[in-house]
């Protein structure tokens, strides 16, 4: 296979994560601006350029059906895509963290038995894990639902909102040995960025349903 | 409402677009050339760009060809991204004049 065949075969598997609709109308022009910038003898894609296209799949998947007039709207979608980013941050913290989590356990309760421990640590970290990464998909469709004027959004934001608040506060009052202090701090933000979130979507004036 | 500043990125795509209509290459090289090499654009960042453009009504699609076995789709400003520039040009030159005008004799040296 020739560099630029290899080049080309990369740029597509990138474009992949583009929404059909856009890829059926710009996928051949948009190789074509890629290999013309591309260096001689360049066989893959770099770093910077696959982060460009994941930046500008994911934002022609969640970016709304509204002129950009209705600034709200942006500002919204901004808030709940830039939620996912740090939702995503915590997920691995969550995972980065647990030996920090795992050696505070037995400060806290030294009478566990290895058995208690495994389950404790295991009981408390994995479902947080697993939650922060299914939340990465809710706020993404959150963003999604927003862009389209869809009304149900704001009822299950303020579901989500109060879901993670009651979780927060329950994890700090009963203890907790389960959180890092990178945990806390990365929690905290979140839920700041919740809160501006909750405030933007709210305060979306309704509008007519766009598809 | 008070209308927002453009982002730079958005000035200089409609600026590139200002003098004809261009395909997707010749704007990420003329914004580049426009800038002074500050500012380059990546493919996936321009073509974000383009889509919010022809969404607003600032840009549209002028014509395509087949070069070389490749699709070329030139994008023109329309009337309506003509005026939007030419008001947020005026805005930064009227910015500037006030601030050369105060920083006086400060300003040389600068290529002001």
């Amino acid at each position: 296979m020739t560099d630029a065949a290899a080049l080309e075969r990369g740029y597509r598997r990138w474009l992949r994560w583009y929404p059909a609709s856009f890829r059926r109308e710009h996928e051949e022009e948009l190789v074509g601006v890629l290999l013309a910038g591309s260096r001689a003898g360049q066989r893959r894609p770099d770093l910077a350029e696959c982060l460009d296209l994941l930046r500008g799949a994911l934002w022609m998947r969640v970016r709304p059906s509204v002129p950009s007039s209705r600034r709200q709207v942006f500002h919204a979608v901004r808030l709940l895509c830039f939620g996912a980013v740090v939702e995503l941050a915590a997920a691995v913290t969550i995972l980065a963290t647990v030996g920090d989590v795992a050696a505070r356990v037995p400060r806290g309760d030294p009478g566990l038995t290895d058995g208690q421990w495994h389950a404790v640590v295991a009981g408390h970290v994995e479902p947080k894990a697993v939650a922060a990464f299914v939340a990465v998909g809710f706020w993404l469709w959150m963003a999604w639902s927003v862009g389209r004027g869809r009304r149900w959004t704001r009822t299950a934001f303020a579901l989500f909102f109060a879901l993670n608040t009651w979780s927060l506060l329950d994890g700090l009052a009963s203890g907790s040995a389960v959180y890092a202090r990178a945990d806390l701090a990365i929690g905290s933000l979140l839920w700041l960025i919740e809160v501006a979130a909750l405030a933007a979507v709210l305060r979306l004036a309704p509008s007519p349903r766009v598809d | 409402m008070v209308k927002r500043a453009m982002q730079e990125a958005t000035f200089l795509i409609l600026t590139a677009l200002a003098a004809g209509s261009q395909h997707g290459y010749a704007i990420l090289t003329d914004v580049a050339r426009i800038s002074d090499g500050r500012v380059r654009l990546r493919a996936g960042t321009l073509y974000s760009a383009l889509d919010r453009l022809r969404l607003d009504g600032l840009v549209a699609i002028d014509r395509e060809e087949i070069v070389e076995n490749r699709l070329r789709r030139y994008y023109r400003l329309t009337a309506e991204g003509g005026a939007e520039l030419a008001a947020e040009a005026a805005r930064l030159r009227d910015n500037a004049a006030a601030a050369f005008a105060r920083l006086g004799g400060r300003a040389e040296g600068t290529g002001a």
